[in-house]
Protein backbone atom coordinates (compact mmCIF):
# COMPACT_ATOMS: atom_id res chain seq x y z
CA UNK A 1 0.00 0.00 0.00
CA UNK A 2 1.80 2.98 -1.12
CA UNK A 3 0.39 6.66 -1.09
CA UNK A 4 0.69 9.70 -3.07
CA UNK A 5 3.74 11.97 -2.17
CA UNK A 6 3.17 16.02 -1.44
CA UNK A 7 6.07 17.80 -1.68
CA UNK A 8 5.62 21.24 0.58
CA UNK A 9 8.03 24.42 -0.11
CA UNK A 10 9.37 25.47 2.65
CA UNK A 11 11.20 28.46 2.20
CA UNK A 12 11.92 29.93 5.81
CA UNK A 13 14.77 29.93 7.98
CA UNK A 14 16.03 26.89 10.75
CA UNK A 15 16.07 28.88 13.46
CA UNK A 16 13.26 31.23 12.77
CA UNK A 17 12.34 31.15 16.62
CA UNK A 18 15.70 32.60 17.33
CA UNK A 19 15.38 35.11 14.51
CA UNK A 20 11.92 36.41 15.60
CA UNK A 21 13.56 37.44 19.16
CA UNK A 22 16.22 38.49 17.70
CA UNK A 23 14.29 40.79 15.18
CA UNK A 24 12.36 42.13 18.65
CA UNK A 25 15.85 42.47 20.33
CA UNK A 26 17.33 44.69 17.33
CA UNK A 27 13.59 46.84 17.14
CA UNK A 28 13.82 47.38 20.92
CA UNK A 29 17.82 48.54 20.64
CA UNK A 30 16.66 50.80 17.61
CA UNK A 31 13.50 52.14 19.49
CA UNK A 32 16.13 53.18 22.70
CA UNK A 33 19.36 53.98 20.19
CA UNK A 34 21.10 51.30 21.68
CA UNK A 35 24.12 50.24 19.94
CA UNK A 36 24.22 46.59 20.51
CA UNK A 37 27.66 44.95 19.38
CA UNK A 38 27.86 40.76 19.94
CA UNK A 39 31.68 39.89 20.81
CA UNK A 40 32.82 36.50 19.99
CA UNK A 41 36.17 34.74 19.83
CA UNK A 42 38.02 31.39 20.60
CA UNK A 43 38.26 30.89 24.38
CA UNK A 44 41.09 33.09 26.30
CA UNK A 45 41.27 35.73 23.25
CA UNK A 46 40.67 38.54 25.22
CA UNK A 47 37.26 39.30 25.48
CA UNK A 48 36.74 40.29 29.04
CA UNK A 49 40.08 41.88 28.70
CA UNK A 50 39.15 44.19 26.09
CA UNK A 51 35.55 44.95 28.07
CA UNK A 52 37.59 45.93 31.13
CA UNK A 53 40.38 48.50 29.46
CA UNK A 54 36.83 49.55 27.59
CA UNK A 55 34.92 50.23 30.62
CA UNK A 56 38.12 51.28 32.67
CA UNK A 57 38.46 54.29 29.64
CA UNK A 58 34.35 54.94 29.75
CA UNK A 59 33.64 58.22 32.39
CA UNK A 60 31.48 57.24 35.04
CA UNK A 61 28.32 58.82 33.28
CA UNK A 62 28.47 56.53 30.15
CA UNK A 63 24.96 54.85 29.53
CA UNK A 64 26.82 51.45 29.06
CA UNK A 65 26.18 47.47 30.12
CA UNK A 66 27.18 44.22 30.16
CA UNK A 67 26.01 40.73 29.00
CA UNK A 68 28.57 37.93 29.57
CA UNK A 69 28.12 34.76 28.50
CA UNK A 70 29.52 31.32 30.08
CA UNK A 71 29.15 27.68 30.72
CA UNK A 72 30.07 28.31 34.21
CA UNK A 73 30.64 30.46 36.49
CA UNK A 74 29.95 34.71 37.34
CA UNK A 75 33.88 35.15 37.28
CA UNK A 76 33.35 37.26 34.27
CA UNK A 77 30.78 39.52 35.47
CA UNK A 78 32.67 39.97 38.77
CA UNK A 79 35.47 41.37 36.81
CA UNK A 80 33.86 43.53 34.48
CA UNK A 81 31.12 44.83 37.65
CA UNK A 82 34.49 46.56 39.34
CA UNK A 83 33.85 49.50 37.00
CA UNK A 84 30.71 50.67 38.21
CA UNK A 85 28.42 49.99 35.01
CA UNK A 86 25.61 47.19 34.97
CA UNK A 87 26.56 43.63 34.20
CA UNK A 88 24.53 40.62 34.35
CA UNK A 89 25.95 37.20 34.09
CA UNK A 90 24.58 34.27 31.45
CA UNK A 91 25.42 31.12 32.66
CA UNK A 92 24.05 28.79 29.52
CA UNK A 93 24.85 25.58 31.73
CA UNK A 94 26.18 23.44 29.18
CA UNK A 95 25.14 25.32 25.80
CA UNK A 96 28.01 26.41 24.13
CA UNK A 97 26.91 29.72 22.41
CA UNK A 98 24.17 32.47 23.53
CA UNK A 99 21.02 32.62 21.80
CA UNK A 100 18.19 35.33 21.57
CA UNK A 101 16.10 34.10 24.60
CA UNK A 102 19.08 34.32 26.89
CA UNK A 103 19.43 37.57 25.83
CA UNK A 104 15.98 38.82 25.98
CA UNK A 105 15.42 36.68 29.68
CA UNK A 106 18.38 38.51 31.23
CA UNK A 107 17.52 42.13 29.96
CA UNK A 108 14.43 41.54 31.98
CA UNK A 109 14.17 44.35 34.75
CA UNK A 110 16.89 46.55 32.78
CA UNK A 111 15.42 50.22 31.82
CA UNK A 112 16.87 50.12 28.51
CA UNK A 113 15.71 53.73 28.45
CA UNK A 114 19.35 54.31 30.64
CA UNK A 115 21.41 52.81 27.51
CA UNK A 116 23.04 53.30 24.44
CA UNK A 117 25.50 50.75 24.43
CA UNK A 118 25.11 47.49 24.95
CA UNK A 119 28.43 44.77 24.93
CA UNK A 120 27.28 41.03 24.63
CA UNK A 121 30.28 39.31 25.53
CA UNK A 122 29.60 35.37 23.92
CA UNK A 123 30.40 32.30 25.29
CA UNK A 124 34.30 31.38 24.37
CA UNK A 125 33.47 29.59 20.74
CA UNK A 126 34.59 30.35 17.07
CA UNK A 127 31.78 28.22 15.76
CA UNK A 128 28.24 27.89 17.48
CA UNK A 129 27.93 31.84 18.66
CA UNK A 130 27.98 32.30 14.38
CA UNK A 131 23.98 31.19 13.70
CA UNK A 132 22.32 32.70 16.48
CA UNK A 133 21.27 36.39 16.37
CA UNK A 134 21.23 38.27 19.04
CA UNK A 135 20.02 41.09 17.33
CA UNK A 136 23.49 43.35 17.39
CA UNK A 137 24.34 45.80 15.51
CA UNK A 138 27.60 43.81 14.36
CA UNK A 139 29.23 40.95 15.18
CA UNK A 140 33.09 41.49 16.26
CA UNK A 141 35.13 38.70 16.40
CA UNK A 142 38.18 38.61 18.36
CA UNK A 143 41.79 36.60 17.29
CA UNK A 144 44.27 36.47 19.46
CA UNK A 145 48.11 36.37 18.10
CA UNK A 146 49.20 33.34 19.60
CA UNK A 147 45.87 31.70 17.86
CA UNK A 148 48.03 31.44 14.65
CA UNK A 149 46.90 33.55 11.39
CA UNK A 150 44.85 30.27 10.25
CA UNK A 151 41.92 30.36 12.45
CA UNK A 152 39.89 32.75 9.96
CA UNK A 153 40.81 29.64 6.99
CA UNK A 154 39.32 27.58 9.60
CA UNK A 155 36.58 29.01 10.74
CA UNK A 156 35.18 30.73 8.07
CA UNK A 157 31.95 31.33 9.40
CA UNK A 158 32.43 33.81 11.63
CA UNK A 159 34.93 35.61 9.92
CA UNK A 160 32.02 35.65 7.30
CA UNK A 161 29.47 37.30 9.33
CA UNK A 162 31.55 39.51 11.07
CA UNK A 163 31.60 43.58 10.83
CA UNK A 164 35.18 44.01 12.45
CA UNK A 165 37.86 41.55 13.67
CA UNK A 166 40.07 42.47 16.34
CA UNK A 167 43.81 41.19 16.84
CA UNK A 168 44.49 41.08 20.05
CA UNK A 169 47.72 40.60 22.25
CA UNK A 170 49.92 42.15 19.58
CA UNK A 171 52.57 42.55 22.11
CA UNK A 172 53.51 39.07 21.70
CA UNK A 173 54.00 39.62 18.53
CA UNK A 174 57.79 39.81 18.35
CA UNK A 175 57.48 36.25 20.31
CA UNK A 176 55.18 34.43 18.82
CA UNK A 177 55.52 32.39 15.15
CA UNK A 178 52.18 34.85 14.06
CA UNK A 179 52.48 36.25 10.31
CA UNK A 180 50.49 39.45 10.94
CA UNK A 181 50.03 39.97 6.92
CA UNK A 182 48.65 36.16 5.62
CA UNK A 183 46.25 36.88 9.16
CA UNK A 184 44.74 40.07 7.46
CA UNK A 185 44.83 38.47 3.99
CA UNK A 186 43.40 35.30 5.21
CA UNK A 187 40.60 37.18 7.04
CA UNK A 188 39.91 39.14 3.74
CA UNK A 189 39.81 35.89 1.35
CA UNK A 190 36.46 35.58 3.27
CA UNK A 191 35.08 38.78 3.80
CA UNK A 192 36.91 41.14 1.80
CA UNK A 193 35.17 44.50 3.48
CA UNK A 194 36.12 43.11 7.47
CA UNK A 195 37.26 45.92 8.90
CA UNK A 196 40.88 45.13 11.52
CA UNK A 197 42.18 46.77 14.29
CA UNK A 198 45.22 45.67 16.08
CA UNK A 199 44.92 45.91 20.05
CA UNK A 200 46.99 44.77 23.55
CA UNK A 201 44.98 45.13 26.53
CA UNK A 202 48.14 44.36 28.17
CA UNK A 203 49.93 47.39 26.99
CA UNK A 204 46.58 49.63 25.89
CA UNK A 205 48.57 49.73 22.31
CA UNK A 206 45.49 50.06 19.66
CA UNK A 207 42.60 50.52 22.62
CA UNK A 208 41.99 54.16 21.31
CA UNK A 209 41.47 53.36 17.57
CA UNK A 210 38.83 50.49 19.24
CA UNK A 211 36.86 53.59 20.74
CA UNK A 212 36.98 55.63 18.14
CA UNK A 213 35.48 52.49 16.04
CA UNK A 214 32.53 52.36 18.70
CA UNK A 215 32.15 56.33 19.08
CA UNK A 216 31.92 56.46 15.04
CA UNK A 217 28.83 54.27 14.91
CA UNK B 1 27.98 21.18 18.94
CA UNK B 2 24.97 23.10 18.78
CA UNK B 3 23.86 20.77 16.00
CA UNK B 4 21.59 18.76 18.23
CA UNK B 5 19.46 22.42 18.97
CA UNK B 6 19.60 22.87 14.89
CA UNK B 7 17.97 19.76 14.42
CA UNK B 8 15.53 20.00 17.52
CA UNK B 9 14.70 22.88 15.24
CA UNK B 10 14.48 21.13 12.10
CA UNK B 11 12.07 18.59 13.72
CA UNK B 12 9.95 21.16 15.55
CA UNK B 13 9.45 22.26 11.96
CA UNK B 14 8.32 19.64 10.40
CA UNK B 15 5.77 18.76 12.95
CA UNK B 16 4.13 22.53 12.85
CA UNK B 17 4.46 22.21 8.87
CA UNK B 18 2.73 18.83 8.31
CA UNK B 19 -0.36 20.05 10.78
CA UNK B 20 -2.08 21.01 7.50
CA UNK B 21 -1.74 17.52 6.09
CA UNK B 22 -3.99 15.36 9.03
CA UNK B 23 -2.69 11.42 8.95
CA UNK B 24 0.45 12.24 6.27
CA UNK B 25 3.57 10.65 7.17
CA UNK B 26 6.86 12.33 6.81
CA UNK B 27 9.18 11.32 4.14
CA UNK B 28 11.84 13.63 3.63
CA UNK B 29 13.16 17.28 4.40
CA UNK B 30 15.88 19.39 2.73
CA UNK B 31 17.40 21.73 4.30
CA UNK B 32 20.07 24.40 2.63
CA UNK B 33 23.22 24.49 4.72
CA UNK B 34 25.64 27.08 3.82
CA UNK B 35 29.24 26.59 3.90
CA UNK B 36 29.71 30.23 6.33
CA UNK B 37 26.56 28.57 8.44
CA UNK B 38 28.94 27.45 11.31
CA UNK B 39 26.77 24.38 11.19
CA UNK B 40 28.94 20.85 10.65
CA UNK B 41 26.89 18.89 8.04
CA UNK B 42 28.02 15.36 9.37
CA UNK B 43 27.05 16.19 13.11
CA UNK B 44 23.71 17.67 12.15
CA UNK B 45 22.43 14.35 10.51
CA UNK B 46 24.34 12.26 13.09
CA UNK B 47 21.84 14.18 15.45
CA UNK B 48 19.16 14.39 13.33
CA UNK B 49 18.71 10.67 13.26
CA UNK B 50 19.54 10.68 16.88
CA UNK B 51 17.00 12.96 18.21
CA UNK B 52 14.11 11.74 15.80
CA UNK B 53 14.60 8.10 17.01
CA UNK B 54 11.28 7.29 19.04
CA UNK B 55 9.01 10.09 17.34
CA UNK B 56 6.64 9.65 14.61
CA UNK B 57 9.90 11.80 12.38
CA UNK B 58 11.95 8.25 12.89
CA UNK B 59 13.79 6.90 10.00
CA UNK B 60 12.31 10.45 8.09
CA UNK B 61 15.16 11.64 5.70
CA UNK B 62 17.30 14.88 6.19
CA UNK B 63 18.79 15.85 2.84
CA UNK B 64 20.98 18.74 3.00
CA UNK B 65 21.92 21.36 0.27
CA UNK B 66 25.14 22.57 0.39
CA UNK B 67 25.44 26.31 -0.70
CA UNK B 68 28.23 29.04 -0.55
CA UNK B 69 26.86 31.58 2.10
CA UNK B 70 25.48 31.20 5.42
CA UNK B 71 21.93 29.81 4.09
CA UNK B 72 20.30 27.68 7.35
CA UNK B 73 17.29 27.37 5.85
CA UNK B 74 14.56 24.80 5.20
CA UNK B 75 13.83 24.29 1.54
CA UNK B 76 11.05 21.29 1.29
CA UNK B 77 9.22 18.99 2.87
CA UNK B 78 8.32 15.55 1.40
CA UNK B 79 5.20 14.00 2.75
CA UNK B 80 3.63 10.27 1.64
CA UNK B 81 -0.71 10.74 2.20
CA UNK B 82 -2.15 7.57 2.85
Amino acid sequence: MSGTTTTVNLERKVLSENDRLAAELRSEFARHSIFCLNLISSPGSGKTALLERTLASFPKDKRVAVLTGDIQTDADARRLARYGFPVRQITTAGACHLDAKMIVRALEGWDLASLDTLFIENVGNLVCPTSYDLGEAAKVVLLSVPEGEEKPLKYPGIFFKSKLMVLTKVDLLPYVPFRLDDAIANARSIQPGIEILQVSNTTGAGIDDWLRWIEKR
Amino acid sequence: MHEVGIANSIMEAVGTEMRPYGGARPVKVTVKVGAMSGVDRDSLSFCFEAITRGTLFEGMMLAIEDTPADELELSSLELEQP
